[in-house]
């Protein structure tokens, strides 16, 4: 699944510990998350769009390799 | 994810202080065939079953060197604080770590079980075997702090 919780998090200048804070997760899972090692739940998912004020499906995006 | 069933975090340390030293002296103990009379004891046992002489049977007060259950108990409890209490920043991440080295160390256990079921034979297996009552939580503490470590110090990439 990709993301883009990098190119958001730049758009509203935060920092990893910025966001992680507001999520209630550790930075390293931001990072995690970012670098694609990490596919977070569903509550963490809402939250993030929440913060971002977009939907779940503007910041996750599936791939083909999720439906194989 | 929160994983119900954690410890609270305070218990983690509480657990390392008795872990270690509990550890060395178990060693020791098992090395040197450790059993000093002062903790010769009577104690009450569900179920005795003696292996020379003496009447077996139900609900017995039995004379026993309580070193090695002291040790066990010891070894356990503060082993599962260790593992199980919750970190002050636990997170659904840690607590996916958690959880695959609990996977991990369940087939690491019975893959050196069933390797010493195929090659170790003898009296030599009795002591596998009670290894092996330690040897899951042991995998799963060494693995779990090992990813931790690794996840904690990953590369910062603002």
């Amino acid at each position: 699944m990709k993301n883009r919780i990098k190119v958001a998090r730049a758009e509203f200048d935060m920092t990893q510990a910025d966001l992680a804070k507001r999520a209630g997760v550790s930075r390293q899972t931001i990072n995690a998350m970012e670098l694609g090692k990490y596919v977070p739940s569903t509550v963490l998912a809402l939250k993030l769009a929440s913060i971002f004020k977009i939907e779940v499906s503007s910041l996750f995006k599936l791939e083909q390799e999720d439906w194989d | 994810m929160k994983l119900p069933y954690l410890f609270p975090t305070r218990y983690k340390s509480t657990g390392w202080i008795v872990f270690f030293p509990t550890l060395i002296l178990g060693f020791l103990t098992v090395l040197y065939d450790w059993e000093p009379s002062w903790l010769d004891v009577k104690f009450p046992t569900l179920y005795n079953d003696p292996l020379i002489f003496g009447n077996g049977g139900w609900f017995k007060l039995v004379e026993i060197n309580i070193l090695n259950d002291l040790l066990g108990v010891l070894m356990i409890v503060s082993g599962l604080f260790v593992g199980f209490s919750r970190l002050e920043d636990e997170d659904e991440y840690i607590s996916k770590l958690r959880l695959e080295s609990l996977v991990w160390s369940v087939y690491a256990n019975y893959l050196v079980l069933l390797f010493a079921f195929l090659f170790v034979n003898g009296m030599s297996f009795m002591w596998v075997m009670i290894f092996n009552m330690y040897t899951i939580l042991f995998f799963f503490i060494i693995r779990f702090h090992w990813k931790l470590y690794q996840f904690k110090n990953s590369v910062y990439e603002e």
